[in-house]
């Protein structure tokens, strides 16, 4: 399937939506910002190791690609359970709820979130974390 | 005059007590029963055995769909309407589960795209039946009844298996499945897409 995407892969980031960095270089102070990671999320509490310290997302061939970088702070491993919502521009829910899925992450490492929007009709989205070691839980 | 406004107070006051007792039978919650049944979240995480269950189906239908929608095949199918269809994923573990809950989910997220598909084995026998009954019963207006041989085949055909590795220790037992799905072009049986997911579950005993 890969190399059916190669031409599609460099032509990418042409076609076009949303990237979201976690801190703004300084020089592009005076650019109009972009949505920001926080507004991108939805934490049920505040996580107290995990951090999404990048998120990007680009549409290709009609469909949103995510790609969410975990990063675990504390030096033991860290349950995650996650879930997308799609949503359309005007923020209607384009998709069922969705599973929540676990994700572990191993202590001081970064992990990858890649998900594909299952829909075309997705252009927006927020990412659903939740962690048993949420402030929230306690 | 008077006398009428005291019997209508007393029979405001009367309606408002028996309003009152009635509701006071009632909770505001709109359900019956015991309450040792409840309702759950169909979508949360089921970690209650290493058994495969209804997170590993959600999680395997999903990848899968969205391995699926991204492919050019699957999107050049949906623009030239061709047809899909999905043969029963053998199940190779040592349990029980109806590998359809996979396939069904699959071709129902697909269609919401735009995948048209065609129905096979089980569901194929009612098929038959309706148009035998359609046309060889004797009791439909031939105007009005659908005609016989009319059926359309599919080009591709989504095929695969769910395996998996179980060890087990005095205190432990950890299960790994892999789940092998394939879309073939059922002309020349050609492999165009394979994908896999694997799954590891780990329970202390």
């Amino acid at each position: 399937m890969s190399r059916r995407f190669l031409i599609p892969l460099g032509l990418a980031a042409a076609v076009f939506a949303v990237s979201v960095q976690a801190q703004t270089p300084p020089e592009a102070a005076s650019q109009p910002a972009g949505p920001t990671i926080a507004s991108k999320i939805e934490e049920q509490g505040q996580m107290r190791y995990l951090r999404v310290t990048d998120l990007r997302a680009v549409k290709r061939d009609n469909l949103l690609r995510i790609q969410a970088e975990i990063t675990n702070t504390s030096n033991g491993n860290q349950q995650l359970y996650y879930r997308f919502k799609w949503l359309d521009r005007d923020g209607f829910s384009v998709w069922d709820d969705e599973p929540w899925k676990p994700l572990l992450v191993y202590g001081a490492q970064k992990q990858f979130i890649n998900v594909v929007a299952p829909t075309f009709k997705a252009t927006d989205f927020r990412l659903v974390l939740q962690s048993p070691d949420n402030s929230g839980n306690n | 005059m008077q006398a009428q406004n005291s019997h209508a107070l007393r029979l405001t006051l009367i309606a408002g007590a028996l309003a009152f007792s009635l509701s006071a039978c009632q909770t505001t919650s709109p359900t019956t029963g015991s309450g040792n049944v409840s309702y759950g979240d169909a979508k949360a995480v089921e970690t209650v055995t290493t058994d495969l269950g209804s997170t590993d189906i959600q999680m395997i239908s999903e990848k899968m769909t969205q391995s699926l929608i991204q492919e050019p095949l699957i999107q050049d199918l949906i623009r030239k309407r061709q047809l899909l269809m999905a043969s029963p994923v053998k199940n190779k573990t040592s349990e029980y589960f109806d590998t359809r809950l996979i396939t069904d989910t699959i071709l129902a997220q697909l269609q919401k795209n735009g995948v048209r598909y065609t129905i096979e084995g089980e569901d194929m026998q009612n098929q038959v039946d309706e148009l035998r009954r359609q046309n060889q019963s004797g009791l439909y207006d031939k105007s009005k009844s659908v005609k016989m041989g009319k059926m359309q085949g599919a080009k591709y055909r989504l095929d695969g298996a769910v395996s998996s590795i179980i060890k087990k220790t005095a205190d432990q037992k950890d299960v790994y499945y892999k789940i092998n799905l394939r879309l073939i072009e059922i002309e020349t049986g050609v492999v165009e897409w394979t994908d896999e997911k694997e799954i590891r579950k780990t329970a202390r005993r």
